[in-house]
């Protein structure tokens, strides 16, 4: 969220309480289910997503999202103190990949002889967010995790995820995700000093 | 007036047959069919109308009395793809479920797909015209059933819609995790009693757990409701691979029958049961008798997300309420909704259990202030509300978007009041204050104020309303002006608590009116009352000495057991601190610290602190204009020079704000003069709902002393346009974070172009570009909240 390196004690302090606040608020929940990729064709539009998946015969459809909670808390930090409010924010949003990390390393023991690709998102590359809809009522998502979509195809609650993993018998040569899904790639200043954020 | 004795047509209907069995899973049957994934099971009522009713007939051919129709989606929003009416999709269903020879036929209808405000952007109204499409639709079926909801808004909605627009019975079941709540948060008893309140006929449970996880839910959901009780479980937990459900038909039925000895007397499937699966279940009821129901819950108020019981001495917080304050009474005129919000967060930390709000001010629209007071309330904390107005067009309005069970203040012993607020009372099921006062004013005595509140609590029992949920206000009098009243205002409070057996209620701050040294009149009253049996102490929480009077009450009274409450907030406390006001009017001086150091080091109650006291020796305008501007100048050019990041700016920032708030109050209390320096309005654009950015901007502007108009997240092109004519505002400031919402952007602007030809333009957001901004025609394009604000300057020249 732009902190300069070494920030104050009183910055760190108000991160403290803003990540204690959110770690109790938050009730994340995911749900996933494995496809065979043919039968799932439609839903693979554009080069980038075909891409990622080339080698695979399998995918598996996964959502996540940090519940409502999250985004209530959000709002209520942002009332009284906006830095709180931004804060909060941009925690939650790092807390939503800690959770899809964890939730995916669960599912993956599903699978112990497969190979499987990194999560590819609607949204990244060519991959448009119109599948979103597909994508979450395949997974039943709204019943399953709380997941609804708003007219303009953004999820609510707003920190959640949906993603695809393909799966392999071969071993998947090394991907970078790279900073393909990020709004921020074309003004970010990491990119401009020549490094990555991650 | 209707006999709340009748019984309803629902319950002659489960007293025939004692037990009611409901179907099994529709969507497991479909795919056993071939419904391939990602189908609409709506269309199949058309293409395969014989399918959709022999399944109907499977369930009815096993013993069950109802079928859900195939609509569970048939909403306007689910079904735009399908190009079908919601009235074709719903009567064509409904055929083909009476098509099975079914007893009775069910109108099925499932959440509607998206989330309301303010998580989603779904408007409570809009959700109410979807389901009432729907029930109007559905008017040939015999009842109406919502299942698997999960948001107490949105049944709230559909239950309305459903009341409001046909007479039948009404089945509600929402969908509960393990931790005893929905997605949404929603418990169990704010479930139980806000829908028994709003006179649903049965509610339970459906979907996402199979029966043995459901039992303890189902337990508690038994324990706070006199309804009859619907269980509809999954057939066990699915298999995370394959997504199959392994619950036989007799484990299933098995575990169904301890249901009953909880009390629920409606059972059925949902996912990955079958007509064997309803087999057994009704072979296992013939066997069963209901158990006798419990006909008395606790008296309590709720919130979706967390219930007070009245079962000891509660605070309402007294803060949201215009009278007397003129730094309130701005914030209503200028519809500051964070000035209210700002005040009902500070009475939670400080231990208020429930809020009363109080919006009425002669020349604002208190219905809708009401409305969006509730609704912002409601969007950031869990607190139960008192709905708070004398009129009933206010309280109605109040009510019908309250997510819970609020308090209705107040109903008085006048006959006009009786016959309008009562009856608003028991359609939504609120609890209701009751003052004893009526067309001749407040009894002197305790036995005159003792049967006015006689007469309300039997005027509320003929409509229906509970017992439970009347609490008798016996008015405080002034002790200055009516000293010898103090004592009967007590007795009646006395005599209310044991011999109507009532709880009580009671705005405590009137005492010391006209007195010195108020807080102390105050609090030894407070200690009185609740002694004589006050339940819910109206009272000022952030005044200190207030809370610690209630906490060391519930000690003494043997409430707080162990003195657990009382030592977790005072065992660390020094004595002298116990009775000071509110920490922050503590003056602790910054020792030589001047505001624009403040500022710049981001110190809130240290920048507030020294403009009380500068503002002692120089004129407002001038520390606005030549301390609180040039320092924000400063930490500016830090930010573009790099020395500083965002978020030191934003906490500078917001050390001002808290200056200008303290300027503001003064403004208000001593002069008509306001900080405006020109009006700009803002906005995240149609279809984004990001606002983190917006509303930096606007704190940055609002610092300035600019006025800004904040319109919010997801906003209509038309209303931007609108709040920009009625202002005149010369600017408007559009924001958008994602590349899809950008058209939306262009839009606006050309909708601006076109109406309001004087006002210019100013958009930021992570995806635009000053390029892209010139090429949606837009006037300016500022790359950060700072930019924004040097564009401002330049467009009002100040």
């Amino acid at each position: 969220m732009g902190l300069p390196e070494h920030p104050d004690q009183k910055f760190l302090d108000l991160a403290d309480l803003c990540e204690q606040k959110l770690l109790q608020a938050i009730r994340p929940k995911y749900t996933w289910k494995l496809f065979q990729k043919l039968d799932l064709e439609f839903l693979l539009i554009g080069q980038d997503i075909r891409n990622h998946l080339k080698n695979c015969d399998r995918m598996i459809l996964f959502c996540a999202t940090l519940s409502q909670n999250a985004d209530t808390c959000i709002r209520l930090a942002q009332t009284s103190d906006v830095l709180a409010g931004m804060m909060t924010d941009a925690m939650a949003s790092a807390l939503t990949e800690q959770f899809c990390d964890l939730a995916e390393a669960e599912i993956l023991k599903n699978f112990p002889d497969s190979y499987a690709t990194f999560r590819f998102s609607p949204g990244y590359g060519d991959f448009p967010l119109s599948v979103q809809s597909d994508l979450l009522s395949l997974l039943q998502a709204q019943k399953a995790t709380g997941i609804c979509l708003t007219e303009s195809n953004l999820m609510t609650p707003r920190k959640s995820v949906t993603a695809l993993i393909g799966l392999s018998e071969q071993p998947i040569e090394k991907q970078r995700k790279g900073c393909v899904g990020c709004n921020l790639s074309q003004k970010c200043p990491y990119r401009r000093k020549g490094v990555h954020c991650n | 007036m209707k006999n709340p004795e009748k019984k309803s047509d629902f319950q002659k209907i489960l007293e025939k047959h004692k037990f009611l069995v409901l179907d099994g899973g529709m969507g497991t049957m479909l795919q056993n069919a071939g419904l391939p994934p990602g189908g609409i099971p709506e269309l199949l009522n058309f293409t395969d109308p014989k399918l959709i009713t022999n399944i109907h007939r499977s369930y009815v051919n096993v013993g069950a009395n109802i079928v859900y129709t195939n609509t569970f989606g048939a909403n306007r929003l689910k079904m735009a793809k399908t190009h079908k009416s919601v009235r074709n999709i719903i009567s064509t269903a409904i055929a083909n479920a009476r098509q099975s020879g079914a007893e009775y036929v069910a109108l099925d209808i499932g959440p509607i797909g998206q989330l309301l405000e303010p998580t989603g952007t779904l408007k409570f109204e809009e959700a109410y015209d979807i389901f009432r499409e729907q029930i109007e639709a559905g008017a040939d079926a015999d009842l109406i059933v919502f299942e698997t909801m999960t948001d107490l808004l949105e049944v709230r909605a559909a239950v309305l819609a459903a009341k409001e627009h046909s007479d039948k019975p009404i089945l509600v079941t929402m969908s509960f995790e393990e931790n005893h709540r929905t997605f949404t948060g929603c418990e169990i008893p704010a479930m139980a009693l806000t829908l028994e309140g709003l006179g649903v006929d049965a509610i339970g449970v459906n979907c996402s757990l199979g029966p043995v996880e459901l039992l303890p839910i189902v337990e508690e959901l038994c324990n706070w409701t006199t309804l009859p009780v619907i269980v509809k479980p999954n057939a066990g937990l699915p298999d995370p691979v394959t997504s199959q459900y392994h619950f036989d038909p007799d484990e299933f039925a098995g575990c169904c029958e301890k249901f009953i000895d909880l009390g629920a007397v409606i059972l059925g499937g949902c996912c990955g049961t079958t007509p064997e699966h309803i087999r057994t279940v009704a072979q296992m009821l013939k066997t069963k008798t209901p158990i006798q129901k419990k006909n008395s819950i606790p008296s309590a108020v709720c919130s979706a997300n967390q219930t007070v019981i009245i079962n000891q001495p509660r605070v309402i917080g007294e803060r949201i309420n215009p009278t007397g304050k003129k730094r309130f009474k701005q914030a209503l005129i200028e519809h500051d909704l964070d000035y209210i919000l700002n005040q009902a967060i500070a009475q939670i930390n400080a231990g208020a259990d429930l809020l009363d709000v109080n919006v009425g001010l002669p020349d604002i629209d208190e219905i809708s202030m009401m409305q969006d007071a509730v609704k912002a309330i409601q969007g950031i904390t869990d607190t139960p509300l008192q709905l708070d107005s004398t009129n009933p067009e206010v309280l109605e309005a109040g009510l019908r978007c309250y997510n819970g069970k609020p308090i209705v203040n107040s109903v008085n012993g006048e006959e006009a009041s009786l016959n309008t607020i009562l009856p608003l009372v028991k359609k939504y099921g609120a609890a209701v204050v009751g003052l004893t006062l009526d067309e001749n004013g407040i009894p002197k005595t305790t036995d005159g104020r003792f049967a006015i509140a006689e007469k309300i609590l039997n005027r509320a029992l003929a409509l229906g309303i509970r017992r439970e949920d009347v609490y008798i206000d016996c008015l405080t009098l002034t002790a200055s002006a009516e000293q010898e009243g103090v004592m009967q205002t007590l007795d009646a409070v006395r005599r209310v608590k044991t011999e109507l057996k009532l709880h009580t209620v009671l705005g405590v701050s009137n005492i010391s009116f006209g007195l010195p040294n108020r807080e102390l009149v105050t609090r030894n009253f407070l200690t009185m009352t609740l002694y004589a049996g006050l339940d819910l102490p109206i009272i000022n929480p952030n005044t200190a000495s207030m809370m610690s009077c209630v906490r060391t009450y519930k000690l003494l009274a043997n409430i707080d057991k162990n003195a657990v409450d009382y030592i977790a907030h005072y065992g660390t406390e020094s004595p002298e601190n116990i009775n000071n006001n509110n920490n922050n009017n503590i003056i602790n001086n910054p020792g030589g610290m001047t505001l624009e150091s403040a500022i710049l080091s981001g110190l809130k109650s240290e920048a507030g602190t020294l403009t009380k006291e500068l503002l002692t020796s120089s004129e407002p305008m001038q520390i606005v204009n030549h301390m609180l501007i040039p320092a924000l100048d400063k930490a500016g050019a830090d930010f573009e020079a790099g020395k500083i990041f965002l978020p030191q700016l934003i906490s500078s920032a917001s050390a001002a704000q808290s200056a200008f708030e303290v300027i503001k109050h003064h403004l208000c209390e001593s002069s008509t003069e306001t900080v405006n320096r020109g009006t700009i309005v803002l906005a995240t654009v149609k279809g984004d709902i990001h606002d983190i950015g917006k509303n930096i901007v606007k704190i940055l502007l609002e610092n300035y002393g600019y006025q800004v108009i904040d319109l919010g997240k997801d906003v209509p092109y038309e209303a931007v346009a609108e709040a920009t004519e009625k202002s005149h505002a010369p600017l408007v400031g559009l924001s958008a974070l994602m590349t899809t919402t950008l058209p939306a952007m262009e839009a606006t602007i050309r909708l601006l172009h076109e109406r309001c030809p004087w006002c210019k333009t100013v958009v930021g957001g992570a995806v635009l570009t000053a390029d892209y901004a010139e090429k949606i025609g837009a006037d300016f394009y500022a790359k950060d909240a700072k930019e924004t604000v040097d564009i401002a300057k330049r467009i009002f020249q100040n």
